[in-house]
């Protein structure tokens, strides 16, 4: 393929992540917990495609490996596990927010800036294709993060939770293509773990506080 | 030597471990554990003393995986006396234990305290013999640790749990200052190596200097229990078994002059302003005083004995301090005279203070109580545990012909030598030392006649005293080794002062034994043929003359032969305990003269009758002072610590996305700061 010149292949990882970041301002966004699930699945099925260019354009095999990873465990098997926890909790909707949406698009954006500020001194040294996508990386992790603030329940957390993770793995293919694939399986499987203990800690909260509002574990203090 | 030392750590392990394998076997386990204590203290008493007259140090390094940690032990001079020091007291304590241990409780495992009396006193030898500023670290960590172990040892008593706590919180504040100088001193050269620290790569600025010296002051001076950081020492030191308190008193203290003299004249290399020297000459003038008012007030005998050893820190400070400012003043034949009078005292003190609380403890054991007006007349009951505590009671009121004495009155002639200092106000402020001194040995007499007197003399004040019983043989040889040694180390300073001429030589570079000894050794000539001397053999042989004189004229008036018995003058009234001298009366106008620092507190409860107010059902009298410190140093501090923990509750809201918030703040700050 003589017209993949790492110049357009550069430009192409740009734009998956891209993509991914965008998916992550839908999730902030949105209010619909089901639908929140499904911009995850999509945002790590755009990861995996990012991964699996990645891999082709530098021809490190163990990428194809955490690509395939990434589409089965996050696009499948954990929304899987999500749906079925939101299905039994019977819970649709994010109604109580700690930030509101508007507010939390802008915080995002800023975020975003922020990430870009940060990440400036250090692109400007890397050789690697993949170099401009550090910054996306970053500004995925804080965004996760923040969402894990400003929402309240449990379910909306955990997949901010799985955000971050998501730009981590951007991240560490942007900086080094990728870690090795000891470290990958390592993740691969704690991600899973934490999912499922997530689930099960989200059936409890509502079995004892008839919610999943995370603001109501602040009862338990002394 | 090396095989020495390899012996002697190696009993010590022993010691440690082997009491512990013994099933149900506690006289066994007791005698196995302070034998091997014993076998070790005498090595180390070997080690210490070829050490201290040995020419090159011995050095010894097994490396370690973990970082910067290197097993490095040197034994130089310094170390030797220390270890010497340590070790004969370490001794008389071990045999004196075997026999004391019988009358702990059944609960206090003999075992367990025989281990730990094992580790304590292997502590204490790591830390004097550690060449690495970690491994030092580790051995004084230890050492705090294990005497706190052993001061709770008794502790379903909740004061003996509010004395461990206590300790522990002083001791591991001044650890964090003695971790702030190594970590200071680390940066000379990116080692621990006290090789390192001795021959800087590049020397520390001044200022920085400074505060290593003011870190190791008050780090070490927390251990030395210096005022005002003595508060835990009062408490602490009569909690524990009386030859654990023997040891924490005697010797663990001066592990913290050990530290200060290496820090100041070791790695600093004894280059440091006038003011370093008058600040340690003041802090040891104030705790002298201070250290034996307080003393003089307690009534609990442990507790007394606790305050003397701020007392006596006080004057090994007073001579130190001394010393110091000679040096910045480049008087260094001074200097030498000034650390000599100092490590001559802390030797003293070492062993007349374990020689008085093993006393306090013989008196402990044999009427199960601490308290002195609850004794009297002891002297006929336990005649040699009277005899030994009178030696050490003479020994550190600083009277001929004992140690405390000679070492006092050293430290008395180089405070006097203010006259070579050219700056005036040095030559005002060292007279004033040496009367804070002489205030010091005044009230320091009184104390011991009070303690001895209300002790040991008079009738029987309780069914205790007046059942009490002599003390085991084991316990009593532990005494008598210590009393032997105070006479000897004030009979022979001929002896002693060659010892310590070697001790010193390396910090100061002057070797003064051979012009303060005259006439073979037998006289002491501090400075100056004319300006004084001191022949401490001829002294006691004047003593005892004029003893041998007094009962020579006895016999010779008849008065020996003849013996007449009569009833004591008692106003009709037959004689009774109550119509004794309390210990509080003996005390009572020392208290109203000073006061202004006692600030004491009397007051008089009564409880009237229901039916009439004329009739009293019960008076209750009780006479308080105020400890100073405490009240208006300490309390306030430790007011001010719940109230700001109340503040900072605020943050701790208990919300899981505030929480998360905080992190995820922090974060984003520090990669803008790391930008």
């Amino acid at each position: 393929m003589s017209w993949l010149t790492p110049r357009i292949g550069a430009q192409l990882v740009d734009l998956g992540s891209a993509m991914l970041l965008l998916t992550c301002f839908a999730i902030v966004a949105q209010r619909r917990l089901s639908a929140c699930v499904d911009l995850f699945a999509l945002q790590s099925a755009f990861l995996a495609m990012t991964a699996t260019l990645v891999a082709f354009l530098t021809g490190t095999r163990h990428i194809y490996i955490a690509a395939a990873l990434t589409v089965v465990v996050k696009s499948v098997v954990i929304p899987h596990v999500l749906r079925r926890v939101i299905e039994r909790l019977n819970v649709t909707r994010e109604l109580v927010m700690n930030v509101n949406v508007p507010a939390s698009l802008l915080i995002c954006g800023a975020l975003v800036m922020t990430a870009f500020i940060i990440t400036q001194p250090i692109i400007s040294f890397g050789h690697l294709l993949t170099r401009n996508s550090l910054a996306i990386a970053l500004a995925i992790v804080l965004i996760g993060f923040f969402t894990m603030i400003a929402r309240q329940k449990a379910v909306t957390q955990l997949i901010a939770f799985l955000v971050m993770e998501n730009g981590l793995f951007l991240g560490a293919t942007a900086a080094t293509y990728g870690m090795p694939l000891i470290v990958e399986l390592g993740v691969f499987f704690d991600v899973l773990i934490a999912a499922l203990i997530a689930g099960i800690y989200t059936n409890r909260l509502q079995d004892a506080f008839d919610s999943v509002d995370t603001s109501r574990l602040s009862e338990l203090k002394e | 030597m090396a095989i020495f030392l390899t012996v002697m750590l190696a009993v010590y392990a022993a010691g440690i471990v082997l009491p512990l394998t013994i099933p149900v076997r506690p006289t066994l386990q007791n005698l196995l554990a302070n034998s091997l204590a014993g076998v070790a203290a005498t090595l180390g008493i070997v080690l210490g003393a070829t050490g201290v007259v040995a020419p090159d140090p011995l050095t010894l390094t097994w490396s370690s995986s973990i970082p910067l940690l290197a097993f490095a032990v040197r034994l130089d001079a310094l170390a030797s006396f220390f270890l010497l020091t340590i070790s004969l007291v370490g001794l008389a304590a071990a045999i004196y234990a075997v026999g004391y241990l019988r009358h702990l409780p059944s609960r206090v495992s003999p075992a367990a305290l025989g281990a730990l009396f094992n580790a304590f006193l292997c502590a204490m030898t790591l830390v004097v013999i550690a060449d690495n500023g970690f491994l030092f670290l580790i051995a004084w960590e230890l050492m705090s640790l294990i005497s706190y172990l052993l001061v709770v040892t008794d502790h379903e008593d909740p004061d003996v749990r509010y004395a461990g706590f206590l300790y522990l919180i002083m001791a591991h504040i001044g650890t964090a200052f003695i971790v702030v100088m190594f970590l200071l001193l680390f940066q000379q050269g990116n080692t621990f190596s006290f090789e390192a620290f001795r021959h800087p790569e590049r020397v520390l600025p001044t200022s920085l200097q400074t505060v290593v010296f003011l870190a190791a002051l008050i780090g070490f001076g927390t251990k030395a229990g210096i005022v005002p950081l003595h508060v835990w020492l009062p408490y602490a030191h009569p909690a524990a078994p009386s030859h654990i308190s023997a040891l924490m008193s005697g010797v663990m203290i001066k592990t913290a002059i050990y530290g200060i003299l290496r820090v100041s004249f070791d790695f600093l290399g004894g280059q440091f302003p006038w003011w370093w020297g008058f600040l340690v000459l003041v802090i040891g003038a104030v705790s002298a005083v201070l250290g034996v008012m307080y003393a003089l007030m307690e009534h609990d005998l442990k507790r007394l004995l606790a305050y003397h050893s701020v007392e006596n820190i006080g004057i090994i400070l007073l001579g130190l301090g001394a010393g110091m400012l000679f040096h910045a003043y480049g008087l260094e034949d001074l200097v030498a005279l000034g650390l000599l009078a100092s490590l001559y005292h802390t030797v003293n003190h070492a062993l007349f203070k374990a020689l008085l609380f093993l006393g306090a403890g013989a008196l402990l054991s044999a009427t199960r109580t601490r308290n002195m007006e609850e004794y009297g007349g002891l002297l006929r009951r336990m005649p040699w545990t009277g005899a030994c505590f009178l030696v050490g009671a003479v020994s550190i009121s600083a009277l001929p012909p004992t140690n405390g004495f000679v070492s006092e009155w050293l430290v008395f002639q180089t405070l006097f030598q203010s006259g070579q200092v050219p700056s005036l106000l040095m030559k005002l402020m060292l007279p004033l030392a040496a009367a804070m001194l002489a205030l010091t040995g005044a009230l320091a007499l009184v104390c011991f006649a009070k303690a001895f007197g209300i002790s040991f003399l008079a009738l029987p004040r309780s069914s205790h005293a007046r059942h009490a019983e002599e003390v085991s043989w084991t316990m009593r040889i532990g005494m008598i080794i210590l009393a032997a040694t105070c006479v000897l180390l004030g009979l022979a300073p001929m002896v002693v002062v060659p010892l310590l001429d070697h001790v010193i030589q390396p910090m100061t570079g002057r070797s003064i034994a051979g012009q303060m000894l005259a006439l073979g050794g037998w006289t002491l000539i501090p400075v100056d043929a004319e300006f004084s001397s001191l022949s401490s053999p001829v002294l006691a042989m004047l003593i005892a003359g004029s003893a041998m004189m007094a009962l020579a004229l006895t016999a010779l008036a008849g008065g020996w032969r003849e013996k007449r018995y009569a009833r004591t003058w008692g106003c009709g009234l037959n004689l009774s305990p109550r119509m004794e001298y309390t210990a509080t009366a003996f005390v009572q106008p020392i208290k109203r003269v000073f006061g202004t620092i006692y600030q004491p507190t009397l007051k008089l409860e009564t409880e009237l009758m229901h039916e009439s107010q004329y009739f009293a059902k019960s008076r209750r009298f009780t006479v308080r002072i105020e400890p100073i410190f405490e009240t208006y140093l300490y309390l306030p501090v430790a007011a001010i610590m719940p109230a700001l923990a109340d503040r900072l509750r605020v943050i701790q809201a208990g919300s899981l996305h505030v929480y998360l918030a905080y992190i995820f703040v922090t974060l984003v700050l520090l990669l803008l700061i790391a930008l």
